[in-house]
């Protein structure tokens, strides 16, 4: 963490950069949402902007906790709750998912 | 006492305690938000109904992901100019910090408020129309109001009620003295139908409770209510008794046989307890004569042709009069449902949308849909001429989406009236449809005309509530649970900036390490609304 006042005034750059980022990502979601011309895939929405605003999104996020957060240099004890939690989120989906896809195989079912 | 570890880090960890506590605490809220919006994905993938894609305002959400990102800019400051030893400064951070977070609220508050007065029905072919509803108005044109004193819509099933039979322990006060000022209003008298007699000590005698011909009164449901309660309290105890006497008597008779052995043996004698039991009279029939028109909320009613029940269990015994549902202003036709559901038993969407009732009952909807196909045809046409065709040469590489065809939302009925009616409305006007929705006075009844659908019509109404469809239920869950964390993050932080000046002149490392975890639980309110705003307003 930045401590020391030079540390601390520049940081402060560091901050307003990401801010300037954060505007710029928000704005790109938007535009390829609303604009015809900046629509990737298919006409509409479809799974294409749905990778691509959810790209969008897990940079904006990453920056926020590694900036803000200041998760970009802290401790061990810290990333391992936090990217605990990050694995058990993905977890609970593969068990959603696994729900999903009956875990009994027929094998009749492709004849 | 004294806190450890509040300022110096400990030595194993390297982290102060109240850091590492926060961190596990947003590890959980991780995992809570993290489940309801699996739940949104599997909500979607699993929706049997055209899901509501790009359906809310745009602006005010990004607005609101702009002031949370530059709130979290904001904290992050306040942080640091109490690190640099700055009070003032970090008062002004902190206080636009704050400011925002009221902002983000009262978008938010806007936002919902909308939804809530925003009605839609269903009608029994899936056709679902959207709009606001009109307000009744009594004989003299003037608004009638309900007990709360508000305005009610018109929305009421109408039941001219012959019979009333009120469920004893659960009838609902305000709507027999509701029942009692419309009967007395329209010449009515509500009147007990039968004598009811009642032995209410045990051993006694029939007695009579209330006379045939009695009017209406609560003090006389409350009588029979609190016989009724005494009666029921009575007559349990004693099967308890005798049930209990029948045990005894069976173990004594069986000994060493297990209960499970016994217990289709063991049999209250309720003949030898009739002469004890005192009289339960669970619902009391009255005549409504002449009989009398009652108004009644739909969630508040299960209407049927002659004989309808209340939430509170009376039944209204009496024919169902014409009870339409009135949209003063009808801002959405929606047919993606309907086409959707005609597809599936082969019926092509031109014939299913043909056969609606609503094409066949509104020569409106009949020409919006005329000026609708015009404009898809141009609209293909445009995406044909920028993208063209696939391999085959056949195939428009782009198409118009299911929505873009089958659906007339506000936005299109207020480009067809600046087309076809020539209804232009002003710069700020427009802005405020952006937050709002349609602006009905600006526009006008050409734009978003009356339409009254018969009730038989419709198969499920609702406003855009959770409960309207599984979009709104996760919609409001995930929005409003973002919503109290805002709120509770900026009820912390406004603590800091209000009583934090005492803590930053005793110990400023301290209070610094405060605003630390105060910010990065706000942070995260910003990171899941970073999620939140793409999801629901833009997919």
């Amino acid at each position: 963490m930045a401590d020391s006042i030079e540390a601390i005034q520049k940081a402060k750059k560091t901050y307003l950069l990401v801010f300037g980022a954060l505007l710029v990502g928000t704005i790109l979601t938007v535009l390829v949402a609303t604009v015809p011309a900046l629509d990737i895939g298919g006409h509409g929405f479809d799974i294409y902007d749905a990778i691509l605003g959810l790209i969008i999104a897990t940079t904006k996020s990453t920056l926020v906790a590694a900036i803000f957060m200041h998760l970009n240099h802290e401790k061990k004890l810290i990333y391992y709750v936090f990217f605990g939690a990050i694995f058990f989120f993905f977890a609970m989906g593969a068990l959603f998912a696994l729900s999903e896809s009956s875990p009994i195989w027929d094998y009749n079912f492709y004849k | 006492m004294e806190i450890p570890y509040i300022v110096n880090p400990r030595k194993d960890t390297g982290l102060i305690n109240s850091k590492i506590a926060i961190w596990l605490f947003l590890a959980s809220e991780v995992m809570l938000f993290g489940g309801f919006f699996s739940a949104y994905v599997y909500l979607r993938m699993g929706a049997d109904y055209p899901w509501p894609e790009r359906t809310l305002p745009v602006l005010p959400g990004l607005i609101n992901t702009f002031i949370l990102i530059g709130s979290s800019v904001t904290v992050v400051f306040a942080w640091v100019a109490l690190k640099l030893g700055n009070w003032r400064q970090f008062q002004v951070y902190m206080a636009i910090t704050v400011a925002c977070a009221a902002i983000f609220m009262v978008l938010k508050s806007i936002e919902y408020n909308v939804k809530f007065h925003h009605q839609a029905a269903r009608l029994n072919d899936y056709t679902v129309v959207e709009g606001h509803l009109g307000y009744e108005k009594d004989s003299e044109g003037e608004y009638s109001l309900d007990r709360h004193g508000k305005k009610i819509e018109e929305n009421m099933i109408r039941v001219v009620a012959e019979k009333l039979t009120f469920s004893v322990k659960r009838f609902h006060a305000p709507w027999v003295n509701e029942m009692l000022s419309e009967a007395k209003r329209n010449g009515s008298e509500i009147k007990l139908a039968e004598d009811i007699k009642a032995i209410t000590e045990e051993g006694g005698k029939e007695e009579p409770l209330a006379k045939a011909g009695d009017p209406l009164s609560l003090e006389l449901l409350e009588k029979i209510k609190q016989t009724q309660i005494e009666a029921l309290e009575h007559n349990a105890a004693l099967r308890t008794d005798a049930l209990r006497l029948e045990w005894k008597e069976a173990k004594e008779a069986n000994p060493g046989k297990r209960g499970w052995q016994l217990a289709s043996d063991v049999n209250i004698d309720m003949e030898a307890l009739k002469p004890r039991l005192l009289t339960e009279v669970s619902s009391v029939e009255f005549t409504v004569d002449p009989p009398t028109l009652l108004l009644f909320k739909p969630r508040d009613i299960k209407e049927s042709p002659t004989s309808s029940r209340l939430r509170d269990d009376t039944v209204i015994t009496g024919a169902m009069g014409a009870s339409p549902m009135v949209f003063h202003n009808l801002d959405a036709i929606d047919f993606q449902w309907l086409v959707m559901k005609e597809k599936e038993k082969g019926i092509s969407p031109e014939a299913a949308i043909a056969g609606s009732w609503l094409m066949k009952n509104s020569e409106f909807v009949r020409e919006a849909w005329a000026w609708h196909l015009a404009r898809n045809e141009k609209r293909q046409a445009e995406l044909t001429k920028d993208y063209g065709f696939k391999e085959d040469g056949k195939t428009p590489k782009r198409t118009l989406t299911h929505k873009e065809l089958y659906r007339l939302g506000w936005k299109d009925l207020g480009e067809m009236g600046v087309e076809k009616q020539q209804v232009k409305i002003g710069g700020f006007d427009k802005i405020k449809e952006e937050f709002k929705g349609p602006n009905y006075e600006a526009r006008g009844e050409k734009t978003f005309p009356h339409i009254s659908i018969p009730r038989e019509e419709i198969r499920h109404a609702a406003k855009f509530t959770p409960a309207w469809n599984t979009y709104y239920a996760i919609y409001f869950t995930i929005t409003g649970l973002h919503g109290l964390h805002v709120i509770g993050g900026a009820l912390v932080l406004l603590y800091y900036l209000v009583f934090g000046r005492k803590m930053f002149l005793s110990n400023p490392e301290w209070f610094a390490n405060r605003v630390e975890v105060g910010g990065l639980f706000w942070h995260f309110v910003d990171l899941v609304w970073i999620f939140a705003f793409p999801i629901f307003y833009l997919m």
